[in-house]
Formats: structure tokens, sequence, C-alpha cells
């Protein structure tokens, strides 16, 4: 079933007096339990289109369909809740929040998401996730005492604790080295499966093609395959 | 969240919770020392209640100028029983050991405000006490040949920085060769009273020269500390935030309300500045309890709560405001900073 339908995005930037069209005419569906790599040269628009999938920023035209609604024409705050409670986000850095403990990542990105409830079920949680990301040992360090590998692990964990229904990567794994990139693919294909989610990851290097589903390679602004 | 992250960088935040404390701190004790400067001044009309004073019309605005007829105050009494009329002049007392002190005559109409004296007796302000001046003592004037004998003391009567000495209209006027009194108290504000000029007891206050020209000093320094300090909170608190704009970026892209980041800051700004405020408040109110009687120190509770208000809006205002630019930044811009 599908997740999230891009359809005929385009996307303008103004550059002084020119206009220079960005995306021009983008489709593309992302499935869930798959994960869809969007490769391309640099400054073919891969960055552009996950942001504006992701409702970071705004499309010049076309539609953004979640659950078959126009997220392009919706108000910034309703984007937001969108974004909270059914998007997930792996940076290219980790970008934890450096005076948290790996648990308490988990737990703000959950009250973000609006999940507070109660306080047992938040803990079980934590702890299902941190268990499968394989983090659990490291519950209560801050980030700083984390290794890059470590880190990009706790922010795959952010980015599922609340179980959201996409999945947004942009070159998850840039900062890493080659033994720690494929740890941190597999392990996003895993959670792909376990959540049942649909996966976006833009990623440079061929290698990590063999942990995705399906490829879409961008030029220029369009989809070539 | 924000509770953490003080936890976290607890020296930080310490070093900006005492900066914070000291400079408020020194406004207080400025304050506390304009007020003590003022009440040493001027403790004898600062402890008359609110009410009007009134001088003649053709006074100049200058007590000593004054002069009231008996008729007038007749008038006053009936409207308000509680009006008295009373004279200042300053002047000088001896001890018998030849030992000269300045101080400021008053004699006064009958008032539940002041005791009343017997024509040669003298009730001086407790500060002269400590001169070794006791009761039963005689003191003569050294500009006329009255003598006076000590019969009790008063707390807080100062005048132009000079202990007040109460005594009977009779001396008075003979040491001063007049007859009328200078001034009128009245609770009571009365319009029009025939040909008198009506003075608020600030207003009267600002008449006194000294006075005016002591506390305008004064109150131009506290005036200057609380910009001075209004300026360094509020950079203080725009630093703190501009140094986590990406991680505020960040948090926005995940999808954080900005109205829980402004509470976050809020929080952190008003836990700094209550700690720290009470802090200074404190130590102010024991450097009071424990300054040496020399040093004139006055700072009340409202005082301070005044000024720590004062304070806290103006954080209030400097975190607003750089909350203001976290409302502004683009998620997207922090993300792509951290790629950079
Ligand atoms: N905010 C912007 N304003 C103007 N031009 C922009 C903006 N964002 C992106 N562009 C331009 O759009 C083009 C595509 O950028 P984008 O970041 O999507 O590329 P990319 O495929 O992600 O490249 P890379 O692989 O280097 O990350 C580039 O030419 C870039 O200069
Ligand atoms: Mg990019």
């Amino acid at each position: 079933m599908s997740r999230l339908q891009l359809e005929q995005v385009r996307k303008s930037f103004k550059n002084g007096d020119t206009e220079e069209e960005v995306l021009k005419g983008v489709d593309v569906t992302l499935e869930e339990g798959e994960v869809t790599a969007l490769i391309g040269a640099s400054g073919s628009g891969k960055s552009t289109l996950l942001t504006i999938a992701a409702g970071l920023q705004r499309l010049s035209e076309g539609r953004v369909l979640f659950n078959n609604q126009n997220l392009a024409e919706w108000k910034a705050e309703q984007v937001r809740k969108i974004r909270a409670q059914h998007f997930g986000f792996v940076f290219q850095s980790s970008h934890l929040v450096p005076f948290l403990t790996v648990e308490e990542q988990l737990s703000i990105m959950m009250d973000i998401a609006d999940r507070r409830g109660i306080k047992q079920e938040k803990q079980k949680q934590i702890k299902k996730i941190l268990d499968e990301v394989g983090m659990s040992h490291r519950r209560t360090a801050y980030p700083s005492s984390l290794s890059g590998g470590e880190k990009q692990r706790v922010a795959v964990a952010r980015a599922i604790i609340h179980e959201p229904s996409i999945l947004f990567a942009d070159e998850p794994t840039a900062s890493l080295d080659s033994n720690r990139s494929r740890e941190t693919m597999a392990l996003i294909q895993q959670v792909t499966k376990t959540q049942n989610m649909a996966t976006l990851i833009v990623t440079h290097d061929e290698q990590m093609l063999n942990y995705t589903d399906r490829i879409v390679k961008m030029s220029d602004g369009k989809i070539v395959s | 969240m924000a509770w953490k992250e003080m936890k976290k960088n607890k020296v930080k935040f310490l070093i900006v919770g005492s900066i914070v404390s000291l400079i408020s701190m020194l406004t207080f004790i400025i304050s506390g020392l304009a007020d003590g400067l003022s009440q040493d001044n001027v403790s004898l009309i600062k402890n008359i209640p609110e009410g009007t004073f009134y001088m003649s019309g053709d006074s100049n605005d200058s007590y000593t100028q004054s002069h009231i007829d008996d008729q007038k105050l007749e008038d006053f009494k009936t409207e308000d029983e509680h009006s008295f009329a009373f004279s200042l002049q300053m002047g000088a007392l001896k001890t018998q050991s030849d030992n000269q002190q300045s101080v400021a005559f008053l004699t006064a109409t009958e008032t539940p405000l002041l005791n009343t004296v017997k024509s040669g007796e003298v009730i001086l302000d407790r500060s002269l006490k400590d001169e070794g001046i006791k009761i039963g003592d005689r003191l003569s004037s050294p500009q006329s040949e009255e003598t006076f004998e000590v019969v009790d003391f008063i707390d807080h009567q100062k005048f132009n920085h000079s202990p007040v000495a109460l005594i009977h209209s009779k001396d008075f006027n003979r040491m001063f060769r007049t007859k009328e009194y200078q001034l009128i108290y009245s609770e009571e504000t009365t319009e029009n009273m025939g040909g008198l000029q009506a003075f608020s007891k600030s207003e009267f206050l600002s008449t006194i020269p000294s006075y005016q020209a002591e506390q305008m000093t004064l109150n131009m320094i506290v005036w200057f500390l609380v910009v001075i300090s209004g300026l360094l909170f509020s950079i203080f608190f725009y630093m703190m935030n501009v140094q986590k704009i990406a991680m505020y970026g960040i948090l926005k892209a995940l999808g954080i309300r900005t109205a829980d980041l402004f509470q976050m800051i809020w929080s952190q700004m008003a836990l700094i500045t209550m700690t720290s405020l009470l802090v200074a408040a404190l130590i102010s109110q024991v450097f009071q309890v424990f300054a040496p009687d020399t040093i004139p120190y006055h700072l009340s509770v409202s005082t301070t709560v005044q000024l720590s208000v004062v304070f806290f809006v103006v954080g209030f205002l400097g975190s607003t405001l750089s909350g203001l630019q976290i409302k502004q930044i683009e998620p997207l811009q922090a993300i792509q900073q951290g790629e950079a």
C-alpha cells in the first residue's frame, strides 16, 4: 500500500532575477515496508525532493499526497503536526540534543509526537526500540560519549520511537566509515520491515543500494529510472 | 527539558546566575544607600503619613520663607482635627563639655505624631544619645542665651542630615525672632486655602534643596544600573539561545511546537533570574542587618520587590527577544548547516 505519493512536483528557486527550476515534474510513490533509495549526481535535486516530501519546504507546483490528502495545501501548523506524529527523520549527522541522555532523546521525541501516555508504557517502548537498534547498554549515556556509529543508531531510534509511517533519511551514512555505514543501512532496512514503514533514503554510495528495495535515479530535476 | 539542560551544564548556568545575582545585588545595595541617605536626611518628613503640606503663597517654594498666621491653622483644625503647624530652623546645641552639635530645631502645635515639650525642655533624635548626651543634660544654644534640659529621645527624626531638636514654640519664637509658623500639615487636601500653596509629601521633599540634589544623583545611578543590567541580562539570554539555534532548528524539523521552545527558554530564564534575585535580595537584606550604623542603609522589602520585578521583566524581554529569533529559524537551514 502506498504511504506517500508525489505527483508532478516542481520547485523553482529565485536566483536574483533568474528563476532556476530544480525539480521539473517529479512523480514518486513510497510503499509501506519498502526502502526507496534516491540517487543521482550532486545538485540533481535529491535533498530538495526529500524535504518537500517531508513537509520541510513548500513546492512550487504539484501535489504531495499523504493519506489521500494534499500536504501542499495545508497550513504550516498542520504540516508540523503531521511531521511530529507520522514522520521520522535521520539526518547526515546525528543531530542529537547534547544535554540529553540516550533515553531522554527518545522520550522527548515521544513528547513532540504527543505520545505522552502512561510512563510505564513509554519506558517499555523506549526499551523495545533501544533493544532493536542494539543500544540498550548505553541507555544513560550522553551523545558526547558515543561513537559516530552509535550516535547514528540512536538517531535511528529517535526517528522510529513514535512509530511513524514514513522515515526520511538524507545521506544517513555520509559521516560513517564503510562498516558503520553498512550496519546503519542494515538497521534502517530492518526497522522499515519491523515497523512496516515507508522509507526514503538519499545516498551517494553505490554499496548501500544492497540494503534498499527500490532505486529511483534523478538527473537534473527529473526521474530517469 | 529546560531543567535537564541546566543540570548537564551546571557551570555555565551557575556563572550566568551569579553574574545576574551580583548585578542585581549591586543595584539593591545602591538603592538601599539612596534610601538610607534620604532617611538620614529627612526622616522627620518621611515619617509623617501621606498628606498635604501648606506654605504661604509668597514663600517661593522655600519653607524658610513661609509664614502662616494662626487664624489659618484654626480654619484647618475645623476641617481636619489632625492638622498641625510646624516650623524648622537649622541651629546648634552645645553640651556642658563644650561639645557642639548641629541640630534642626523643630516646633509644632499639638499632634499625636510628636511628643509635647514644655518651655525650657528639648526632645532629641536618638542619634545624639550615641554622642554621649543623656536625659537630664543641660544644653545651651550658641546663638542665643537659651538653655534646654534633655527630657527624652525619639527615633528616626532627622532633617537636613541633622538630628531634630523638638522645642516649645515660645523658645523657638524667641530664638529665631518669629511669631508665626512656617508650615501646616493636613491629612486631607483642601483646595484653595486662602492664598496658601499646597504640596504633596514628595513635592514638599523636593523643595528641600539638599534632598533633591542627593536623591537625583542616587536615583540616576540606580536607573543607570537597571538599564545596564537589563542590557546585560538580555545579551546573556540572547547568547545562550544563539548557541542553540542549530539544535532548535533540528527540534523544529522533528516537529516541536514553537510554543514549547518558548516555554523552554522562558522557564530557564525564570529559574535563573528568580534564584539569582532571591539570593541577591537575601544578601542585601542581611547586609542591612549587619551594616555598621555609620553607613546609612535602608532597603525596604517593597523596594526590593519593585526592583526585582523590573529585573524580571527585563530578563523576560531579553529572552523573548531571542525567542523571536527562534521563531524565525527555518528547520531546513539547521539541517543544512549541520551538513556543512
Ligand atoms: N534554498 C535554495 N535556494 C536556491 N537554490 C537552492 C536552494 N536549495 C537548493 N538549491 C539548488 O537546487 C539544486 C539541487 O539541490 P539539492 O540540495 O536538492 O541537490 P542534491 O541532489 O541533494 O545534491 P547533493 O548530492 O550535493 O546533496 C542545487 O543546484 C542547489 O543549488
Ligand atoms: Mg543533498
